[in-house]
């Protein structure tokens, strides 16, 4: 069943109720204002035969009462008969008016008037009371009451349906304004938006539902700038070493004299093997990280002996930018507790990120420092460098899988990356208990940290 | 004369290639590493062609040939866009931006110079 349908069928069936409610305790009042009014007539009705009677007995004037009774019988159709006894001592004249009707709804009232200066002479008077008359006056303006009400009620109910009909259409519109865009989001129409119109709950639906397509536009924007930058990075190595083979063949057959440069570009093969071996482990780390199964086996280990190696091995790419590379790791500092091969990834990330970043004349530097906290020593190890920083409102997209800084590509030396570095760097860090973080002011460098348990020393 | 050639690469290796494939075919090298250093050669130096990376750093090859197709002297040189953007979409953004034809990395070496003398035929006056 339609939300139309139950919209209108609710409202119908609430108003329907309503209105029977009503029209049903306003017909009982009805009833008992009209029985009170009876008791009233007949209260009037009885006080004005009684002054007829006492006025006739003082005024000695049988025939006054006898027409006063006639033409109260005339005004009252309620006072069936009465049969009146005129007592003047010993003397009793009787007389009768109107019939003596047998219906069962007669009630007889029994009056006795003295005379106030002579109690020997009194009237009795004894007047039936129809009460069907009053009864079939009191039925006529119930019934008078129920058809408008029931007139009323059928105006009323068909209004409500229409106005709840209106109602539920311009609700089901918004609704199924709302149906269709998702379904066309759903077939791969990105980045619709809806007006949320009033601020209802349709309206934070729709609200919602906008907030929903930005987000699937955004990663949909985000799955491409990785599918492009993984078509990069898996292409332009590939097609260098397709390249480079071919140009060492024709060295090599082109005689001795070919030989040097044949062995420069083998070493240039090597480097790009590497590169793509490289990004093809990131690829796969991501994937474990994904399913949970990142590896670590964390062990007491040093450090800066790590450091100064990864620092060593970007010596030749600083040198050639014109970067100095610097370790300023305390050689007497503690052991920490970590992976050695997964702390190597940590450091020549970081470290590559850094150089990345850096102009010439700039440098690269690690250093760390010991804290204690509840009890326990911490390494807090940082890669710094003095090159352009970061905006504050990228730092934190840095660490988010396949997010990369705005305009990388125009900003950075050397080969731009995936987006995967930080990822795998959180990760990793994560993975041993410790967190990672950024401190950058723009244009005077940028502070990447983590910290690590440290061996404890017994 | 040796025709000149004008080669615009963010990465070291492909420099290389383009310089060994070139030279080996007789042509007059210059190399630039992103479209800034093509421009400022530029200034001094009028090829007979132009090879572009179109992803670089500091300045890409987009803005690189837009900036080419905007001055006087250089208008006409015929440019190639060497890239590893594969899609039909990417080579009709090249084509509508200014470039002469559009090659997709990895290449041979044969192609390359196939397409080099077929551009620089079509430019001949």
């Amino acid at each position: 069943m339609s939300i139309r349908l139950k919209l209108t069928l609710l409202i119908g069936m609430l108003f329907a109720g309503v209105l029977g409610g009503v029209g049903a305790s306003l017909v009982r009042m009805e009833r008992a204002y009209l029985m009170e009014e009876e008791l009233q007539e007949l209260r009037i009705l009885e006080s004005t035969l009684r002054r007829a009677a006492r006025d006739a007995l003082v005024a000695r004037d049988e025939i006054l009462l006898l027409s006063y009774v006639k033409f109260l019988q005339q005004q009252f159709p309620a006072l069936a008969y009465c049969r009146i006894a005129w007592v003047d001592g010993q003397r009793t004249r009787s007389h009768s008016l109107g019939m003596r009707a047998s219906s069962a709804q007669v009630e007889e009232r029994s009056l006795r008037e003295r005379d106030p200066a002579d109690s020997a002479r009194y009237v009795q008077l004894e007047a039936g009371i129809d009460r069907g008359v009053f009864g079939t006056a009191v039925d006529e303006s119930i019934r008078r009451l129920t058809r408008d009400i029931v007139r009323l009620f059928g105006i009323g109910l068909i209004l409500a349906i229409l106005f709840s009909d209106l109602l539920a259409r311009r609700l089901c519109r918004r609704l199924s304004a709302l149906s269709s865009a998702a379904l066309e989001i759903g077939k791969g129409k990105l980045g619709l938006r809806l007006e949320p119109g009033a601020a209802d709950e349709i309206g934070a639906l729709t609200r919602g539902f906008n907030e929903m397509s930005a987000r699937l536009e955004e990663l949909d924007a985000l799955k491409r700038d990785f599918v492009s930058a993984v078509t990069h990075e898996l292409r332009s190595p590939l097609g260098a070493i397709d390249s480079f083979l071919g140009l060492i063949d024709a060295k090599l057959r082109s005689g001795p004299a070919g030989l040097a440069t044949g062995i420069e570009y083998l070493a240039r093969v090597k480097t790009n093997v590497g590169r793509l071996s490289g990004f093809i482990n990131d690829l796969l780390d991501v994937a474990k990280i994904e399913r949970g199964k990142l590896e670590c086996a964390p062990q007491p280990m040093n450090l800066q002996d790590l450091a100064r190696d990864v620092l060593s091995f970007f010596e030749a790419k600083g040198r050639e930018q014109g970067v100095a590379l610097v370790s300023r790791l305390d050689p007497g500092l503690g052991q920490v507790q970590a992976d050695p091969e997964r702390m190597r990834q940590v450091l020549v990330n970081l470290v590559s990120n850094a150089l990345k970043f850096t102009p010439k004349g700039g440098s690269v530097w690690i250093e760390a420092e010991q804290y204690r906290e509840n009890g326990r020593r911490f390494l807090e190890v940082s890669v710094c460098d003095n090159g352009r920083g970061i905006e504050p409102e990228e730092q934190q997209k840095l660490f988010k899988r396949f997010q990369q800084g705005k305009n990388i590509a125009g900003r950075v030396t050397g080969t731009h990356g995936t987006g995967l570095g930080l990822f795998i760097v959180k990760s990793i860090v994560e993975a041993h208990g410790g967190q990672v973080g950024v401190r950058s002011v723009p244009g005077k460098g940028a502070r990447f940290l983590f910290n690590l348990p440290m061996t404890e020393t017994r | 004369m040796a025709t000149k050639v004008l080669a615009v690469d963010d990465e070291e290796d492909y420099r290389v290639i383009l310089k060994d494939v070139l030279e080996g075919a007789g042509y007059d090298v210059r190399l630039a590493s992103n479209g800034e250093d093509g421009l400022s050669i530029l200034k001094g130096y009028r090829p007979d062609i132009i090879l572009a990376d179109w992803m670089m750093p500091r300045m890409d090859g987009q803005t690189f040939v837009e900036a080419v197709r905007r001055n006087e002297a250089q208008k006409s040189v015929p440019v190639i866009m060497l890239t590893v953007r594969q899609t039909t979409d990417d080579e009709l953004d090249a084509l509508h931006f200014g470039v002469d034809d559009y090659i997709v990395k990895p290449f041979s070496p044969e192609d390359l110079l196939a397409r080099i003398r077929a551009v620089l035929r079509r430019a001949k006056p």
